[in-house]
């Protein structure tokens, strides 16, 4: 190959690679992060990004370059070099990929880990959904009973997930954190919250009619006014 | 190959079936007219064997609905139509031992388009039957989506009420997975797999013959689901239960719908392996296969072993609703996790069921079209085989947030991130294929390019899905709508244009319109991005996906999408113009107008009633592009080279 068309592949890639970094970097792609669960997925989330933007910018290359260098004229009628393989080529194209995705592998399985274990002294809430709306208890406060989910800010949160009826998802954005719940089980959710605010709750498994309008709050409180809220009798 | 050219030669003047006897004898004529009849009177001995039944055990009402329907619509009315098609009738006169007639072949080959409409064995004539069809069920699916972004151009209901929005992206993906992706590339291969092969027809013709028309039953169950009292089914095509089990009727027919085309694609699959198991031309080792055939060889596999999952969980749905039974309802101890284990056993696999028969036609066209061998072919098959092998262990991974035992999400997922591997030893070979190469983008060239890059894209993002905490986040949301659309519609729509435009000419004899074919690659591959590219943006944003309403934040970019979906769905039109026009008044087509080495170009365009005169002798690879004297294959008594002289060079 010649030095000029290396230089021209590698221009290529670096274009490549800068849009994608543009589309990749421009626009919000995530919501606000409000839990500690959400900063590690974000982590993950930019990682794997980076490796994307890295294969696609080299795939990019070396398609680009082709369809420009090497298109002919329809009545061109010579065949190509006859190149049947490049063992070496073909070894690196395994290999490399194989390492890259055990690397994400590894930090996946880490970041799963963190974010399946509870803090100290967890607050835990039961979570029920049901066709169409959502409700929730906390064993801790006498059972108090409520429709909008309240956490207190920088405490573990241990979710309980029930189902009355068909199978529903928990979901917020803001902290990343998606669990289904179903009918029988009792699968468990951790969240630890780090910014004070409201956010949407959102059903994410189709659950019937009423699925996209099954939706509630969730508001993230200062611990001493989440006490004072927790400690009041009724709803 | 001798019994061939006899059998052949015993009939010279045949010009396909005896004309059908007039009068009332016509009604017992294998056909349409019969099946007019005999689908009615199977539809009533349903009934009635449900009336007897539910008469002699005391079960009130006697006269049941849900349970007519289901015996009566969806099961016996079928039978009693294939039966009165005609595609029992060797095997009944067999059975009962009547003298079964002489294979004639009077029910081979297409003579007027009459011959389309009846029970043909010739594979030629079912992979156009085949193609048409599943093009049909492709308009209706797309007119589907099209509903879809109709409703979700502003947030709030605009044009449906709840259920009917969930029928129309339920039976959508439906049609488009069971009625269009899966049997095009069947009906694809089932025209070119025996010719590559050098093989006369399918092993089993008259089971193809069925196969063939097990398919429009199905697609009308699904698409006539929206006629009955409930709508549709609307429990999306992943159909969980509990939700579909407590659904209006439409559900079974989703559930039946899916048995019989399940049933098609595993006899069309074990056609295909007997085929390329015992009819390789003398020569044609494994080795010398061309790749189109190792993608269906080990699609076949998938489908022959994932598909009787996919039965299964549907029929355990359907009898927790009409035989109270208990598999999956919490109340008498079922579980309700269980349907997604089962479901996604199989519906894993149909992603590459789905997939890899693109994978071949991409290798068939960029190879021919680069004028270069393909790059790496062992590997190329051996990666075919370890995407067949890890497919089935990756199923779980489409349940990270479903409940199920944690432990199982990280060895999932690394079996998950594993399958790029061997994808990616794909998309790398394919960029070396044409690299160097004098690449000629005629239309099929461009599907197939376009192909690879959309592909690159689907993969990426399927890496980020792959990822168990960055899934948790996105499951469920438009970001796995962007993602599954660029691996199916980027991947496998755009191979089965590539694989339409490539052997358009083979089909036909006629030559497509190249500037309209163009255009149409053009329009899809813009609409495309601008439709699908967003979905990824407003999915990790927060937007769920199977709503038909969704919060205010993502109004501009659903207008956008919907808009821009409208003119991807206009882009067909020029598709659809070009191919009916082409096929009338098309320029003629030559055996071999893009120079290919693989054995179905060697014969005429449209090929020989049996394909080749004389069975070819297969001497080398199927890709030797660029080497010198190199031929894959000496047919039609051109002895010049024989296998152990082309070794001697």
């Amino acid at each position: 190959m010649r030095r000029g068309s290396i230089v021209q592949l590698i221009v290529i890639g670096v274009l490549a690679g800068a849009v994608a970094s543009a589309v990749a970097l421009i626009p919000n792609w995530l919501p606000s992060s409000a839990s500690r669960e959400a900063g590690r997925i974000d982590f993950v989330f930019w990682f794997v990004t980076g490796i994307c933007i890295f294969v696609f910018s080299i795939v990019a290359a070396v398609s680009v370059y082709s369809v420009w260098k090497f298109r002919v004229k329809p009545d061109d009628d010579s065949d190509g070099p006859p190149i049947h393989g490049h063992t070496g080529l073909e070894i690196a194209w395994t290999a490399v990929p194989a390492l890259l995705v055990t690397a994400i592998a590894i930090v996946s399985a880490i970041v799963l880990a963190k974010d399946d274990a509870a803090g100290a002294n967890p607050l835990r809430v039961n979570v029920y959904a049901q066709q169409f709306f959502w409700s929730f208890s906390y064993p801790g406060y006498g059972d108090k009973k409520s429709d909008v989910l309240r956490l207190p800010v920088n405490r573990s949160v241990v979710l309980e997930g029930h189902s009355k009826d068909v199978i529903h998802s928990f979901w917020v954005p803001e902290f990343r954190q998606k669990q289904d719940l179903v009918p029988g089980l009792t699968p468990t959710l951790h969240i630890t919250p780090n910014k004070v605010g409201t956010y949407p709750l959102i059903c994410t498994e189709l659950c019937g009619l009423g699925h996209a309008l099954m939706r509630s709050r969730v508001v993230v409180m200062e611990p001493a006014a989440f006490d004072k809220w927790a400690s009041r009798k009724g709803a | 190959m001798t019994t061939l050219t006899h059998e052949h030669e015993a009939h010279p003047g045949r010009q396909g079936p005896a004309p059908p006897p007039r009068g009332w004898r016509r009604l017992l004529y294998p056909g349409l007219l019969r099946a007019a009849w005999m689908a009615p009177l199977f539809f009533g001995i349903g009934c009635g064997i449900v009336v007897l039944c539910r008469w002699w055990g005391g079960w009130q009402p006697i006269w049941f609905g849900e349970i007519i329907v289901l015996v009566g619509a969806l099961i016996a009315g079928p039978i009693g139509f294939l039966a009165g098609i005609g595609a029992f009738d060797y095997w009944v006169r067999y059975a009962i031992g009547s003298p079964t007639k002489p294979e004639d072949h009077s029910g081979h080959g297409a003579y007027s388009w009459r011959d389309y409409f009846r029970v043909n064995t010739d594979h030629k004539v079912i992979g156009i039957q085949y193609l048409t069809t599943t093009i049909f069920f492709f308009l209706a699916g797309g007119l589907l989506a099209m509903l879809v972004r109709a409703e979700l151009a502003k947030p709030g209901m605009q044009f449906f009420d709840n259920q009917t929005y969930n029928g129309l992206f339920s039976v959508h993906a439906s049609l488009m997975i069971f009625l269009f992706v899966i049997p095009a590339f069947a009906g694809l291969a089932n025209f070119v797999v025996p010719l590559m092969l050098g093989a006369p027809d399918m092993a089993f013709p008259r089971l193809n013959a069925l196969s063939y028309w097990l398919l429009p039953i199905a697609g009308i169950m699904m698409l006539s689901s929206f006629l009955v009292p409930g709508g549709a089914f609307a429990a999306g095509w992943t159909g969980y239960a509990p939700l579909s089990i407590h659904q209006p009727l439409g559900t079974i027919f989703f559930n039946m719908g899916v048995q019989w085309a399940g049933a098609s694609s595993i006899m069309t699959a074990l056609n295909f392996l007997v085929t390329i198991i015992t009819m390789r031309a003398p020569g044609m080792t494994f080795w010398r296969m061309p790749l189109l055939v190792w993608a269906n060889f080990t699609t076949s596999l998938l489908v022959v072993i994932a598909t009787p999952f996919i039965a299964g969980s549907q029929f355990f749905v359907m009898f927790d609703r009409v035989m109270h039974t208990h598999f999956f309802d919490v109340a008498g101890g079922g579980y309700p996790l269980g349907y997604q284990h089962i479901f996604w056993f199989y519906s894993h696999p149909a992603v590459y069921i789905m997939m890899l028969p693109g994978f071949g036609i991409a290798s068939e066209v960029i190879s021919a079209m680069s004028r270069k061998p393909i790059f790496g072919y062992r590997l190329m098959a051996l990666s075919l085989m370890a995407i067949l092998v890890l497919g089935f262990s990756v199923w779980a991974h489409h349940m990270f947030v479903s409940g199920m035992a944690p432990w199982l999400r990280v060895p999932m997922m690394i079996t998950t991130l594993m399958i790029a591997v061997p994808t990616g030893i794909k998309v790398f070979s394919w960029l070396a294929t044409i690299w160097e190469g004098k690449l000629n983008f005629a239309t099929p060239m461009l599907w197939a390019v376009g192909f690879v890059s959309m592909f690159v894209i689907g993969g990426l993002s399927g890496i980020y899905l792959g990822a168990v905490p960055i899934d948790i986040h996105v499951s469920d949301t438009y970001f796995v709508v962007a993602h599954i659309h660029y691996v199916l519609f980027g991947g496998s729509l755009f191979t089965i244009f590539a694989g339409i435009y490539y052997w358009f000419p083979k089909m036909t004899g006629r030559q497509y319109n190249e500037k309209l074919g163009k255009l149409h690659f053009w329009l899809t591959f813009v609409g495309f991005n601008l439709t699908f590219f967003p979905m990824h943006l407003i999915g990790t944003q927060g937007m769920p996906r199977r709503v038909s309403d969704y919060a205010p934040q993502f109004a501009n970019w659903n207008l956008f999408i919907s808009i821009a979906s409208f003119a991807l769905g206009a882009s067909t039109i020029v598709f659809l113009y070009n191919m009916v026009t082409s096929m009338r008044r098309g320029a003629p087509a030559e055996a071999n107008p893009w120079r290919s080495l693989t054995l179905e170009w060697q014969v005429s365009s449209p090929p020989p009633i049996f394909n080749f005169d004389e069975i070819p002798q297969v001497v080398g690879n199927p890709y030797e592009y660029g080497v010198p004297g190199a031929r894959h294959a000496v047919l039609n008594g051109d002895r010049a080279a024989t296998e152990t002289e082309v070794r001697s060079r």
